[in-house]
């Protein structure tokens, strides 16, 4: 499993006492989540209820509903995940429902979850993947306040026919350099998920944001 | 293997360890039946699947002699669940079963017992009467393979030779 390079102390135990139920039905769950993630990778700016596939999930505390389905779908024992902030429900249940190592290292994360967005790592803190294998860059999950009530921005690029002014709220002026000055890597570069309760937008590498 | 080494002493109630092992050793046929009656026909109480059954495959790994280097034996099919159960106040304990084979029925019924026997008010009763007569019948069936094959012992003399 190889989880010892990718944890740096003993993982503590699974209060099985506490833990979150995972999908009712794993297989397709799980094939109705991934869908509705590519949905929205492919249609960068749609917002993609997730929440609408899934009966009887449920996330306790703080975590939206969407960022614990996708870890489920997504998750297995060879994608390490990085979550932001100490949420024991959160971590407990990924790593038993997904057998996921979870790290502390952002560079080794495969999926990442960032809880507060203002105090996220630099970009350039995850894997971009290299030119020859830009698939092994780093996907992650951004929990915003909105997904509607933000500045408007407009997008462009593959899978949208025409500029869309999108209005996700709560991500810091930093976070749009960075990716802005990660666009000339390309390929490499960082997938990102914004999530508010059930529902994410979908913002891949090649989309193109303007800044002021 | 060094559980089912050990001779069960039916006058000690079982660890949880033992106890696992003799549901695991059980054909679904006589865990349902079993656990019917020693709940004097009560229905299963309600819980939540934390793991429903899946089904997967496990590598066995042996060594000759018990002492040579570790092979690979060959894989097995193992189903395994887990289930928590829903009490008034909340969550109750949680029951596990892993079992080679691939039936799901069984994995989840020996799961609920496993539950049950970690609730105070239920554990002697399921240690009486579930526990107790299953680990006794897989001890009879134990000593008939035995006896069997003790039966076909052969013993080699060596005859000392006199010069």
């Amino acid at each position: 499993m190889g989880t010892a390079n990718h944890s740096d102390a003993a993982p503590q135990r699974i209060d099985l006492s506490t833990l979150t139920p995972g999908f009712s039905d794993g297989v397709h769950d799980s094939q109705g989540v991934f869908r509705a993630l590519l949905e929205a990778l492919s249609r960068p700016g749609t917002i993609v209820s997730i929440d609408a596939v899934l009966r009887d999930l449920r996330t306790q505390g703080t975590v939206p509903l969407a960022v614990f389905a996708s870890l489920l779908a997504l998750a297995d024992y060879s994608t390490p995940v990085f979550l932001q902030h100490d949420e024991h429900s959160l971590s407990d249940a990924v790593r038993f429902h997904t057998g996921a190592p979870l790290t502390t290292d952002s560079k080794q994360a495969v999926f990442a979850y960032l809880h507060d967005a203002a105090s996220m790592p630099s970009l350039d803190a995850f894997s971009l993947g290299d030119a020859e294998t830009p698939e092994n860059a780093a996907t992650l999950f951004i929990r915003v306040e909105s997904l509607e009530n933000g500045p408007p921005m407009l997008w462009s690029g593959p899978g949208m026919p025409c500029p869309r002014a999108v209005c996700v709220a709560g991500l810091p002026d930093a976070f749009w350099r960075e990716r802005a000055g990660l666009a000339s890597k390309f390929p490499c570069g960082i997938d990102c998920y914004f999530v508010a309760g059930g529902a994410l937008i979908g913002m891949p590498r090649t989309t193109q944001v303007e800044v002021d | 293997m060094s559980i089912s080494a050990q001779a069960l002493d039916p006058a000690r109630p079982l660890s949880r360890q033992e106890w696992m092992g003799v549901l695991a050793r059980t054909s679904r046929e006589q865990l349902e039946a079993s656990l019917t009656d020693a709940l004097d026909g009560k229905a299963l109480p309600a819980f939540d699947w934390l793991r429903a059954p899946d089904i997967g495959l496990a590598m066995v790994r042996g060594r000759i002699g018990g002492t040579g280097d570790a092979f690979n034996l060959g894989e097995v099919t193992v189903t395994r669940a887990t289930l928590r159960l829903r009490l008034q106040d909340g969550n109750g304990p949680v029951g596990m079963a892993v079992h080679r084979g691939r039936d799901k029925e069984r994995a989840r019924l020996a799961a609920l017992a496993d539950a049950l026997l970690q609730t105070p008010s239920l554990e002697m009763q399921l240690q009486e009467r579930l526990i107790a007569p299953l680990a006794a019948a897989i001890a009879a069936r134990r000593a008939i393979k035995e006896a069997q094959a003790a039966r076909t012992k052969v013993e080699f003399f060596t005859m000392v030779r006199g010069d």
